[in-house]
């Protein structure tokens, strides 16, 4: 029943944006996130490291990660996420915002 | 292990088996006299020697019911009992101000206390200051100098162990073998309420004793100095503590001692690793930043 | 980065923990102490496979208000209603002793260091206490804050905040009991024990944990006003808070005491009569007691604006 870590090693299709300077945004409230993004030299990819307690979604992650990378163009940097029970639409929401508040 | 019996509800028997034969006089602590029986009746104090030392008792009383409020019974600190072992404590403090630190009366807390008053009337008028009323003074007749020696001997419980038991200088405790019960709640009700079963929450406690019950895992932690294994060891138990307490204090090593002291301990012990390293982090932090809050001259 | 100004217009009841932290003091003043980027999570929430935050629930830090020092402990409701474990404990004590300990070092360096030179707390508490799933430590940690707050008498001055969601229950409703100076806002509560506990006690007939406005007349900022145990009450943002806490930098340690309701025999002996009309009255219902106060239009009270009340209230004096 330990905590799951899921690490993913991803690409958007297109590079556009990277950050200034580390960021942490959110809480880990009932169905909420915090997501802290870190720019590093990662050659264009992204690394996105989550901590949930939530098993058996590890694919559907990795499309709502895809998905972000490809939307944004978000490039060079590392994604970690504590998460609890968040559904894909406000992960999704929460990168979004997470990123305009880092630039 | 052997089962003993429990000492539970016997904070009056208590007194008798620490204090010396006699020795106890009931409701007088210095100057301070509390005559009215019907005064937090739930908290019995009293001034005794134990081994020849003049010493302030505190202890709760299981067989007793308050009248006026009637959540008080079974050895809960109700408005009155906060109030009167706050008042016990101050009264030792103001008997001994204009003594040597070597000469402070030492106070010895018989604990046996499953909580504060849950009531209405409480929360309206505000438990929560009685209570705390209570732990400010006893840190600050710790810090004056006089030695604090807490003894559980049956219900040490969650907030009424704050109260009651953890601002002393030195905890002991009867050991399981009595059913002495230490712990925030049991693991049964802690399952039911962060939802985990509770085969899994006993399985983890054998590492882990942050969430399990009982007086070994306070002890693993710090949070209890000593195991006192048989009634009759609890006198020269606390005796002996209360010579240990002096001589630290004499010695300057008050971070030795109190809820501070039970910190390095659960690190020393291996029971609270995080604590110290978080704060040797904010530590460092902060002597990086501390210049840019001083004043510019 | 979160804008300063924007803050000072937020609703204190739903800002974050760190808004709160970031906003009570001068703009660009805070400096967070093992903050979120230091990821110093609960191992004891990952075995037991519960999510855990950067800065377990809590912001740690120090800031600015004028030339004072002011060393800000904000508790964070969402995650697992502010409750205290181990790490989250041990931010909290730690701020207190960093306090304390900066300010002994200022009054051996500065002779002729003033009053609001000399550093405060802030506590912004959101909390219903002890974190069950790592009970013991957040047991002892409170024990803990209990002894930094008496080693502050006489030096630093600690305030508490209560106006956030959860509001400031279980062993931090005596924590807040025990600092110098409690500023709430209307919609913040403070207590001992939860509402529920007290049902489970007493029976719904005498307490109905469902009922909010009960719940509110029974721990509210306006029932502890006029109690006492609220020393200020103020509006609903983090600039009126910010605004009280401003106010009192610069007073004296003495002024700080006389404002404390419990911490002496005196105060409490005046608290024991406030107990002795608790077993004469019986009160059913806070009402009763605001009644007692002065009050002759108790319920009323209950809706006025808040400026309004503050005019109109008379406060408890036994």
């Amino acid at each position: 029943m330990a905590l799951h870590t899921l690490e993913l090693d991803l690409a958007a299709s297109a590079a556009k944006v990277t950050l200034p300077a580390p960021s942490h945004t959110g809480v880990t409230g009932s169905s909420d996130l915090e997501i802290m993004l870190t720019p590093a030299p990662l050659s264009g990819r992204v690394t996105v490291k989550i901590v949930t307690p939530v098993t058996g979604f590890d694919p559907l992650w990795a499309r709502v990660m895809q998905k972000f990378l490809d939307e944004t163009g978000l490039y060079d940097t590392a994604i970690e996420i504590n998460d609890n029970n968040a559904t894909p639409a406000v992960v999704l929401l929460r990168l979004q915002q997470a990123l305009a508040a880092a630039l | 292990m052997e089962m003993q019996e429990s000492m539970m509800g016997r904070g009056r028997d208590a007194i008798e088996m620490i204090v010396d034969a006699g020795s106890f006089a009931e409701g007088t602590v210095g100057t301070e006299a509390f005559a009215d029986p019907e005064f937090g009746p739930g908290a019995v104090v009293g001034t005794a020697t134990v081994q020849g030392t003049l010493c302030t008792i505190i202890a709760s009383d299981g067989g007793a019911m308050n009248e006026k409020f009637p959540v008080v019974y079974a050895g809960i600190i109700g408005l009155e009992e906060g109030y009167k072992m706050a008042e016990a404590v101050y009264a030792s403090i103001a008997a001994d101000a204009e003594k040597p630190l070597a000469e402070k009366r030492p106070l010895v807390l018989i604990v046996d206390t499953p909580g504060n008053g849950p009531g209405k009337v409480e929360e309206i008028f505000g438990m929560n200051k009685s209570t705390a009323a209570y732990q400010l003074a006893l840190a600050e007749a710790r810090l004056k100098g006089h030695p604090i020696i807490a003894m559980v001997i049956g219900r040490a419980i969650s907030g009424a162990f704050l109260c009651h038991g953890l601002q002393a200088d030195a905890i002991l405790s009867l050991d399981a073998q009595f059913g002495t019960m230490i712990h925030v709640m049991p693991l049964t009700s802690v399952s039911r309420i962060i939802r985990k079963d509770l085969e899994t929450l006993e399985d983890l406690s054998k590492a882990s004793a942050v969430f399990a019950a009982g007086p070994r895992f306070f002890h693993s932690l710090g949070g209890v100095e000593a195991l006192v294994e048989t009634v009759e060891g609890m006198r020269p138990a606390i005796a002996a503590r209360i010579a240990e307490v002096r001589t630290a204090k004499a010695e300057g090593r008050q971070d030795d001692l109190g809820p501070w002291g039970r910190g390095k301990l659960g690190e020393a012990r291996g029971g609270r690793t995080e604590r110290p390293r978080v704060i040797a982090l904010m530590n460092r932090e902060f002597a990086e930043v501390a210049g840019r809050y001083a004043p510019a001259r | 980065m979160t804008n300063w100004t924007d803050l000072q217009s937020c609703r204190f009841i739903e800002a974050s923990a760190r808004e709160r932290a970031i906003g009570l003091v001068d703009e660009g003043s805070f400096t967070e102490l093992a903050g979120p980027f230091d990821r110093v999570t609960s191992p004891h929430l990952k075995l037991l496979g519960d999510a855990v935050a950067f800065d377990d629930g809590i912001v740690t830090g120090v800031g600015q208000i004028g030339r004072t020092p002011v060393f800000v402990i904000s508790q964070e409701g969402r995650f697992i209603g502010g409750s205290v474990g181990e790490i989250g404990g041990a931010k909290m004590v730690n701020t207190i002793k960093l306090a304390i300990d900066f300010h002994d070092e200022l009054v051996a360096k500065f002779a002729d260091l003033d009053e609001e030179e000399k550093p405060m707390v802030v506590i912004s508490f959101e909390t219903g206490g002890v974190r069950l799933h790592e009970a013991n430590a957040g047991l002892l940690a409170h024990a803990e804050v209990m002894d930094q707050l008496q080693k502050a008498r006489g030096k630093v001055p600690v305030i508490a905040l209560i106006g956030s969601k959860v509001g400031a229950f279980g062993g931090m409703g005596f924590v807040a009991a025990a600092t110098d100076v409690i500023i709430m806002s209307e919609f913040g509560r403070l207590g001992l024990t939860g509402p529920e506990v007290i049902e489970q006690e007493m029976g719904k007939e005498e307490f109905d944990a469902s009922d909010r406005a009960l719940v509110f007349r029974t721990t509210g900022g306006r029932h502890k006003y006029i109690m006492g145990d609220a020393n200020f009450l103020v509006e609903n943002s983090i600039a009126a808070f910010r605004e009280q806490v401003s106010a009192l930098t610069g007073l004296s340690i003495e002024a700080f005491e006389e404002m404390r309701r419990i911490g002496s025999s005196a105060k409490v002996k005046a608290q024991l009569r406030a107990v002795a009309l608790a077993a004469q009255m019986q009160p059913g219902d806070a009402t009763e007691v605001w009644s007692h106060a002065g009050n002759t239009d108790a319920w009323g009270l209950i809706d006025l604006p808040l400026s309004d009340f503050l005019a109109r209230v008379e406060r408890l004096s036994v």
